[in-house]
């Protein structure tokens, strides 16, 4: 079991809030690798980290059959924000069961506060030429986060919980 | 179709440090960071790799090649790209040798060569997820200058 720490969840917020960009790592049931930079993150209590499903593909697929996830902050080589959160993920999306569960939180207190994240947290941080033009958002990904690794240089692969 | 990183793909990869990801052959990732990358052929890039920071991914590595890269300091760039590859470990050698010595600054343990196969567009929008390498080279370089011209370090 893992508890975030404040400096995580102060990372773990879209940029404009003093967050992070984060990389998210998933994989193919028969062991493709996949990683790619989100902009819309958050957590959810001490071990949960909340992902908009705007544009996935390969991710979505990936969670479809593997619910196995990494995160890792994008760019922690001077931030020190040098952790990859590490378990079990899963793309909740509009049409699910109000009551589904996913280790604790269910689909509609999810979707109620994070359905609709870009008026929540427009994207104002963003060039106007790397910005999308009109938000898709068709559910939030949830990890489960089971254990934090470092990063940090000179002890990367250190477990810290 | 062959990859030929653009010169802007080479600036991103050689300045902004890489994630790299893996993932056990039964679809567990382990993601690790490069502080140091090379491009040492048109298609394939070279990381100096720190103890802690092969031994990350070494033992899903030795079982399944795959390795998907992203580039880490993606704060400042006009759109980003997935590069994904098949890699290799090496402890000694001239390639071993050639990396370690550019890398200074890294306490290099290993190299890991990553010959890529495939090249996606990261871009959030219509183009997220395109794939580039059913490109021509030189489309795929017409393609991005249509977008962008920064080039990281310039």
């Amino acid at each position: 079991m893992v508890t975030f720490t404040s400096e995580m969840k102060d990372a773990l917020r879209v940029p404009g809030k003093g967050g992070s960009l984060i990389h998210m790592a998933t994989s193919s049931l028969d062991g493709k690798p996949n990683i790619a930079a989100m902009r819309f993150v958050a957590t959810h209590g001490d071990d949960k980290i909340l992902i908009s499903d705007m544009f996935l593909l390969k991710t979505k697929m990936n969670l479809k059959e593997n619910p196995e996830c990494c995160i890792a902050i994008c760019h922690p080589l001077d931030s020190g924000r040098d952790w990859v959160f590490k378990g079990k993920a899963i793309d909740i999306e509009y049409g699910f069961p109000p009551d589904f569960n996913w280790y604790g939180v269910t689909a509609k207190e999810i979707l109620d506060k994070w359905g609709d994240w870009a008026t929540l947290e427009p994207p104002k941080e963003v060039p106007p030429d790397i910005v999308f033009p009109k938000p898709a958002q068709r559910g939030v990904v949830v990890l489960h986060v089971e254990e934090i690794y470092s990063i940090e240089k000179g002890k990367t692969g250190e477990r810290i919980q | 179709m062959a990859i030929v990183l653009t010169e802007r793909m080479k600036g991103w990869i050689e300045l902004m440090g890489c994630h790299l990801c893996v993932a056990t052959p039964e679809g567990v990732p382990w993601v690790t960071v490069s502080r140091f990358a090379k491009v040492t052929k048109p298609d394939q890039i070279s990381f100096a790799m720190e103890k802690g920071e092969i031994g990350v991914i070494e033992a899903a590595l030795s079982q399944n090649p795959w390795v998907a890269i992203g580039v880490s300091k993606q704060g400042g760039i006009r759109a980003a790209y997935q590069f994904k590859g098949k890699g290799k470990v090496l402890r000694s050698g001239t390639e071993f040798d050639t990396i370690r010595e550019l890398a200074t600054g890294i306490a290099t343990d290993a190299v890991l060569i990553v010959d890529l196969t495939e090249l996606y567009c990261t871009k959030p929008g219509a183009e997220a997820g395109q794939r580039l390498d059913i490109m021509a080279p030189d489309a795929v370089d017409a393609w991005e200058k249509a977008r962008w011209t920064d080039i990281p370090g310039k």
